[in-house]
């Protein structure tokens, strides 16, 4: 059996209107640091002017006028179909290795996933590779305060690039960081600079900034978050189908609480990426059984991001599911 | 594919991943039936495996018997049968 996955890898570059998500992957373009990506591009404004930006890219797509979660959304899983479609028909050196999927600065990624795995065909030709969230350092706690978009965003982030700060304030800076991991604390920070990354400099320790809105809704609720460590339920073959099990009606009762799930897990076919964004699980994703820079320390640790779920009851619930099987 | 209406059989939900070869798929999907037969007796909603063919029967004990392709249709299933849904949390 041939064990190479050959779906297209997503990645999704979300952020805020503004924030600079087109300045960052024009320059990855240009770096080439995408093999033979192909990029979509969703803007709000009628026109796009992304496109011109992006004329490096070597294959690019444009869905103008609206916004993919909405009212774009038959449109872009067209787009999406044809793509994947064209792509089948060509041979592996030349196939699109990455999907570069440039949403606009108002589309919440958690919807576009939702429309890709609803979808039989484009839920096998599509695997989510990684979320990458571009936050404007001058007006992200502006943004925070006011849109809960801006929140989802930052909640279903894997990586967060912090643009726009080359003339920061070391506490500011320190403080925005802050906010950021409370809302989402697994996620990778760096800076970014006209596209180009860095590691964020040395700064003073800091509070988070406090975010409340006018309205006191369900996306207030402070967000938790609890590892779940399976090693302790003795590795056997049984893990895998145990923890499934309970996942999955935890999802089914509790999904609107999660925001987030990311771990490895071992299974008797090999060591398996589970992640979710919100209740949507992604089909797991096998990992190569020899990474070189892994040395398995993060096998059978599962990190669950919620909100208003209790921890312990949580850990007990799975102690007892263990237990009992 | 399928070879009657050439439309592309389920993905397969995320839960039946984790086996590499027929004999580990099986060898799954059993050990979860016999874990779902656990976990569901005590609400009188019983589990019966279909074989080789995919899919979970799930009965009320009262007559009625559907079957289920997937965990996520188990879950729907047993709200259904039994009013409200399984609960992890509150075992």
């Amino acid at each position: 059996m041939n064990e190479v996955d050959n779906r297209i890898k997503l990645i999704i570059v979300s952020g805020f209107l503004g924030a600079g998500k087109s300045t960052w992957l024009r320059h990855q373009l240009f770096e080439n640091s995408y093999d033979l990506a192909h990029v979509i591009v969703n803007e709000v404004a009628v026109h796009s002017v992304d496109d011109v930006l992006l004329g490096a890219a070597r294959r690019l797509d444009v869905l103008d006028g609206g916004c993919v979660c909405c009212d774009k959304k038959s449109q872009m899983k067209q787009l999406l179909h044809r793509i994947c479609n064209e792509r089948t028909s060509k041979s592996n050196n030349e196939q699109s290795k990455y999907l570069i999927f440039e949403m606009s600065g108002v589309a919440d990624p958690g919807n576009i996933l939702e429309a890709i795995q609803d979808d039989q065909i484009l839920s096998r030709h599509i695997i989510l590779h990684e979320i990458i969230v571009i936050v404007d350092y001058l007006h992200a706690i502006d943004q925070l305060r006011e849109e809960p978009l801006a929140l989802s965003q930052i909640q279903a982030a894997d990586r967060i690039l912090i643009a726009k700060a080359e003339n920061f304030q070391p506490v500011q800076l320190a403080q925005l960081i802050s906010t950021l991991n409370t809302i989402n604390s697994n996620v990778e920070i760096k800076m970014t600079s006209f596209g180009v990354e860095s590691e964020k400099p040395i700064l003073p320790i800091t509070n988070p900034i406090e975010i409340k809105f006018s309205n006191n809704n369900f996306e207030n609720t402070p967000i938790h978050s609890v590892s779940l460590d399976l090693k302790k339920f003795k590795s056997d073959q049984n893990t895998w189908i145990v923890f499934s099990t309970w996942l999955s009606s935890l999802l089914y009762k509790h999904g609107e609480k999660i925001v987030r799930i990311k771990g490895v897990i071992k299974t008797p076919g090999g060591r398996l990426l589970l992640q979710s964004v919100k209740k949507i699980m992604q089909p797991p994703e096998k990992m190569p059984d020899d990474l070189p820079y892994y040395s398995g320390q993060d096998d059978d640790k599962i990190v669950l991001i919620g909100r208003s779920f209790n921890s312990t009851k949580i850990l007990d619930s799975l102690d007892r599911f263990f237990k009992d099987a | 594919m399928c070879s009657a209406c050439g439309f592309p059989p389920a993905i397969g939900h995320w839960t039946d991943a984790g086996g590499a070869t027929p004999h580990d798929r099986l060898r799954i999907r059993f050990s979860r039936i016999a874990l779902l037969k656990k976990l569901l007796q005590p609400h009188s909603i019983f589990v019966h495996e279909m074989g080789p063919s995919q899919g979970v029967q799930i009965s009320n004990g009262r007559g009625k018997t559907v079957i289920c392709e997937d965990l996520d249709e188990v879950w729907k299933q047993f709200e259904l049968f039994t009013g409200s849904a399984f609960d992890p949390l509150n075992l």
